[in-house]
């Protein structure tokens, strides 16, 4: 009975923690953004990345690093209580939705690996010195049933490029085309979408589809280094464009185009490129080491009381 | 703006009155407002009647939120304009897919319209792109020509 409540009580923690923070992200993350006003788009990408994951990876901190441990130490072992409808109730529900979004990410990486497999079919592997940035990324040349120009593969991503690419390219828009795939797989965006797909929240569409235009727009900075570099790309943009109507990017891919609106946007950004738009190393993450460093040293000294509260919350659950 | 409502005009649930349309955008540009502040604002001359019941109007064509502030009503809109502008996108597309005993004929000049939308905005693209790889070669031109009298 022991190990059901703590079980029941664990999962409605995490299921009240995940909701109510998935809610106040999703309508706050406009918000957040306009406070933060992020310097470049791969700032921007990647703090709508980190607000859409919070709500997942707080309540797992919160269940696993509080919760769990407060109610292994403090509640004690000998009644013979029972787990208590609303835990109960909670925990089900809990136990869906994690069910859904391991689903779903199961689903989604299986399309995926089977997409790939069939994509690669044929394939020749191309030198990765083609880009100057991409050697840890290897790039295939595949026939004309993959996609024009895409990043495909979770863990280990690999950047296709398709036959008709490559006759419609002349060699300096296919150089910046594939550093704008490889920038992708570097930063590892298929991952990042699979991970959008085990954290279900119907709400948050406005934020993936946000992340994902800022992930485009940071890919472009990440190819240009140039302004001829930036005319090159646009002019990519526009070739892939004209080879058919825009098609619904496979799953889990990041392809070089993903919709006729963003086309638009990112050809005008391009052509207004200049030097000092492109992101430098700033030296934020000290910022991010500090903060999190001090949360660790507040947790640590508090850690006693916090288990001591956080077990206060959950025989309040309990009741 | 107008775009909006041309398209709110062709949509049945939501038809605005050019009087509608001037409370609405004013209550988008102030965010919320009771028939007092919007008349004291001064942008709107009507009678304190005529802007009450107007805004009861666009309340119950669900337009506008309220909430009581004394004897009177505060206002705001309940949608952005993005919001709406959805919305009544959506409502013409439904319409116009629904027109036809046979939905294929109206989806089908959506496609072609759609296709020739995007032609143009490529062609747009490229003579923008074609301009400025110009600008760009003249700027080299330029300045290698100054290394040369150098």
């Amino acid at each position: 009975m022991f190990a059901a409540r703590c079980i029941g009580v664990s999962l409605a923690v995490f299921l009240l923690l995940y909701v109510a923070l998935s809610l106040a992200v999703s309508w706050g993350w406009k918000l957040i953004r306009g406070m933060v006003r992020p310097r470049s788009s791969r700032d921007s990408a990647d703090l709508l990345f980190a607000l859409r994951v919070l709500p997942l990876a707080l309540s797992l901190i919160v269940t696993l690093g509080f919760m769990l441990p407060s109610f292994l130490l403090l509640e004690p072992r000998s009644t013979n209580e029972a787990i208590g409808s609303a835990p109960l109730a909670l925990g089900l529900c809990c136990l869906m939705l994690l069910g859904a979004g391991i689903a779903r990410g199961v689903i989604a990486q299986r399309k995926a690996s089977r997409a790939l497999v069939k994509w690669l079919d044929g394939s020749i592997p191309m030198a990765s010195q083609i880009v100057e940035s991409g050697g840890a990324v290897p790039i295939f040349r595949t026939g004309n049933d993959a996609p024009t120009l895409t990043v495909a593969g979770v863990c280990a991503p690999k950047v296709l490029v398709s036959e008709a690419a490559f006759a419609m390219l002349n060699p300096p828009e296919l150089r910046t085309a594939l550093r704008h795939e490889v920038a992708h797989a570097l930063r590892y965006d298929n991952l990042k979408k699979l991970v959008f797909r085990f954290s279900v929240f119907p709400a948050m569409a406005d934020l993936e589809h946000a992340w994902s235009e800022e992930t485009e727009m940071a890919a472009d900075d990440a190819a240009v280094s140039s302004y001829r570099d930036a005319l090159d790309l646009a002019a990519a943009l526009i070739k892939i464009s004209r080879l058919g109507p825009m098609e619904p990017s496979g799953e889990l891919t990041m392809a070089l185009l993903h919709s006729s609106t963003a086309l638009s946007a990112r050809v005008h950004r391009l052509v207004a490129w200049n030097k000092a738009q492109k992101p430098l190393n700033s030296g934020r993450w000290v910022y991010g080491v500090s903060a999190a460093t001090a949360a660790a040293i507040g947790v640590v000294t508090t850690y006693g009381a916090l288990l001591n509260q956080m077990h206060a919350v959950t025989e309040w659950l309990v009741r | 703006m107008k775009r909006i409502f041309n398209l709110l005009r062709r949509s049945r649930s939501t038809q605005l009155g050019p009087l509608e349309q001037q409370l609405l955008l004013a209550l988008w540009m102030r965010g919320s407002a009771t028939v007092r502040e919007m008349l004291d604002a001064g942008d709107i001359k009507l009678a304190y009647t005529t802007v009450m019941t107007t805004l009861d109007r666009l309340y119950k064509k669900e337009l506008l939120n309220r909430v009581a502030e004394g004897r009177a009503f505060r206002y705001s809109p309940r949608y952005t304009q993005e919001e709406l502008e959805k919305a009544a996108v959506g409502d013409t597309i439904r319409q116009l897919l629904g027109s036809g005993e046979a939905a294929s004929l109206p989806l089908s000049y959506l496609v072609e319209a759609v296709s020739e939308h995007d032609a143009r905005l490529l062609d747009d693209l490229q003579r923008l792109l074609d301009q400025k790889r110009r600008e760009l070669r003249g700027r080299l031109r330029g300045e290698f020509s100054a290394k040369e009298k150098r």
